[in-house]
């Protein structure tokens, strides 16, 4: 276990120093990254200069959920990398993965430590400047709890968009390519998480909150750190399902990705 | 899965005498009819190698349409029980999102990196050796992808809206006429945006920050991520004095009816304008570049 540690920090290590070595370009890739997932925050914002509510939620509120699902993601994209669906179908086309598959290493570990993307830090920080003006604009009642439960549920939002990515990889085992299907529900599911679901129409607040578990993501957890009351009645520990329907999520696919490998054929390249 | 067509295709079957009216048709007009041709094929087989991928365009149609839904959904709840706001109603907002989603791919919204993969690739140098103005080319192949966008995405989108939604539409046969020429008039406007962002790529080893820059604004400023009208008063005279708005704004508003008399013909005398600067733009920096161009490689 130990030594597979070791192994996925020289991997990460040797990309971050490869990519830090032409550090004008690095720079310029990371503002690039931080204007435009800055600009569509923007809009929002600037829309708050006419509107004072969506969905009954002011400026600060739903900049907690935006600047929270926006970190989460940012995060899961850096750890992630490997398996997102892009970049896995590409490296099946090529057949690295039947290099991968070739070398005495668990292949997750190798996954996890292809595709180490450092300027994705640039979406982390953007997140994590509009949820600093959530922090000073709504007000919050700082418990000891919350701020125990808060690092858990950006853990649970990594697991649940990480299993999200993993599914979509293993995808493209069979199909070679990203399945459009998926990126509905990874980026679709980071805009919706990005609204209170009060925004949405019954239909497709159901949806996502039944069949694809979004709304306990972020959503529930953002009522219960900015005491707000539930409006669809749900029980009252819907909050504090984050963490678990992350994990889940995240079991789900890595079986599904393991039934993936026993039937990987390669595309012979 | 259909291999895509090759322009060197195109160039050969323009290269030959007898397809072409010049041969016989001498003297300037003749001349003119010949790149018109030449224009028309090369944008006629841009649009054909857009075809082939049906499939992406639905997948991609579908990824649209649920993005139209999440960001109607946003500016519907902004009216909270309101009949309107700021001149637009449920009815113009859930339009605009139909019609913005529709526009991404005729206008290129998420960016466009032709012309500078073509010149870090060193392709450059066939397109310069073409038979017909690099300008022309550019503009004939990005006119063909346009077409085919506008094909396979914005008008099923538009009507996939109009089936399941109550959207606005043009109510007169000058509304719709109005329409087409902003449509026009955008898609040019915004070629000519994207091919002098692209020119960076002759200045510049790595130009494609410069370029997310570019398209960023775009998104920001020309009413595709947030209504105009929802912008505060000092970014929208801002924008103003920007070419941006005639991208996408201005076509949302001449559908929607929001431009009517000397207003529209007001709106539209701007966005040719813009158009017309901008192309001579492109076309006095593309000279300086040709002069500045090495081509690496053997």
């Amino acid at each position: 276990m130990l030594a597979h540690l070791g192994l996925y920090r020289r991997l990460v290590l040797a990309q971050v120093r490869s990519q830090l070595r032409y550090r004008a370009s690095f720079v310029m890739d990371v503002l690039a990254v931080m204007v435009t997932s800055g600009a569509e925050f923007a809009a929002v914002g600037l829309v708050f200069a006419s509107f004072d509510r969506v969905g009954g939620w002011r400026l600060g509120e739903v900049a907690f959920l935006y600047g929270l699902v926006e970190l989460s993601f940012g995060l899961m994209d850096l750890v992630f990398g490997g398996f997102d669906p892009d970049f896995m179908g590409a490296a099946v086309r090529r057949g690295e993965l039947d290099k991968l598959l070739l070398r005495p290493a668990p292949l997750a570990l190798q996954v996890f430590g292809s595709e180490f993307q450092l300027r994705r830090l640039g979406k982390v920080l953007v997140g994590t400047l509009i949820f600093a003006l959530a922090v000073s604009l709504a007000g919050i009642d700082w418990t000891p709890a919350k701020v125990l439960y808060l690092p858990l549920v950006v853990l649970g939002m990594i697991m649940f968009f990480g299993g999200l990515f993993v599914i979509g990889g293993t995808i493209t085992f069979w199909t070679v390519e990203s399945v459009q299907a998926m990126n509905v529900l990874t980026y679709g599911g980071l805009t919706l998480m990005s609204y209170p679901m009060t925004v949405y129409t019954a239909s497709l607040r159901r949806l996502f909150t039944y069949v694809v578990p979004a709304a306990f993501l972020n959503y529930y957890p953002a009522l219960y750190f900015l005491g707000r009351p539930d409006p669809f009645g749900l029980p009252g520990f819907a909050p504090f399902l984050a963490p678990l329907v992350g994990a889940f999520t995240l079991a789900a696919a890595f079986v599904f990705w393991r039934f993936g490998l026993r039937h990987y054929g390669s595309t012979g390249t | 899965m259909v291999p895509p067509l090759t322009l060197e295709y195109a160039g050969r079957s323009m290269t030959s005498p007898p397809a072409l009216p010049s041969a016989s048709a001498p003297g300037a007009r003749g001349e003119l009819l010949a790149s018109a041709r030449l224009f028309v094929e090369v944008a006629r087989l841009a649009l054909r190698r857009q075809l082939a991928y049906r499939a992406a365009a639905f997948a991609g149609l579908v990824t649209n349409l649920f993005f139209g839904l999440l960001r109607s959904s946003v500016l519907l709840a902004l009216l909270a029980g309101q009949d309107s706001a700021y001149g637009l109603g449920a009815r113009d907002l859930v339009t605009y999102t139909a019609l913005t989603q529709g526009l991404i791919v005729y206008l290129s919204l998420f960016g466009w990196w032709d012309l500078m993969q073509n010149v870090y690739r060193g392709d450059v140098a066939t397109d310069l050796m073409r038979p017909m103005s690099f300008y022309g080319f550019w503009l004939a192949q990005d006119a063909g992808r346009a077409l085919a966008g506008l094909l396979m995405r914005g008008l099923p989108l538009v009507l996939a809206y109009a089936l399941f939604f109550p959207i606005v539409t043009p109510t007169s046969p000058t509304g719709w006429a109005a329409f087409l020429v902003s449509l026009l008039l955008a898609g040019l406007l915004s070629f000519a945006y994207r091919f002098l962002v692209n020119l960076a790529a002759f200045w510049s080893p790595d130009a494609r920050g410069i370029g997310r820059f570019a398209f960023t604004i775009v998104g920001l400023l020309s009413g595709f991520l947030m209504p105009l009208a929802f912008l505060p008063g000092w970014l929208r005279e801002a924008a103003g004095f920007t070419p941006f708005p005639h991208m996408v704004g201005t076509v949302v508003d001449v559908w929607l009816g929001k431009l009517q008399g000397a207003a529209l013909a007001r709106a539209l005398c701007e966005q040719a304008a813009w158009t017309v600067a901008l192309v001579l733009l492109g076309r006095w920096l593309l000279g300086r570049a040709r002069r500045r161009l090495e081509i690496g490689g053997g």
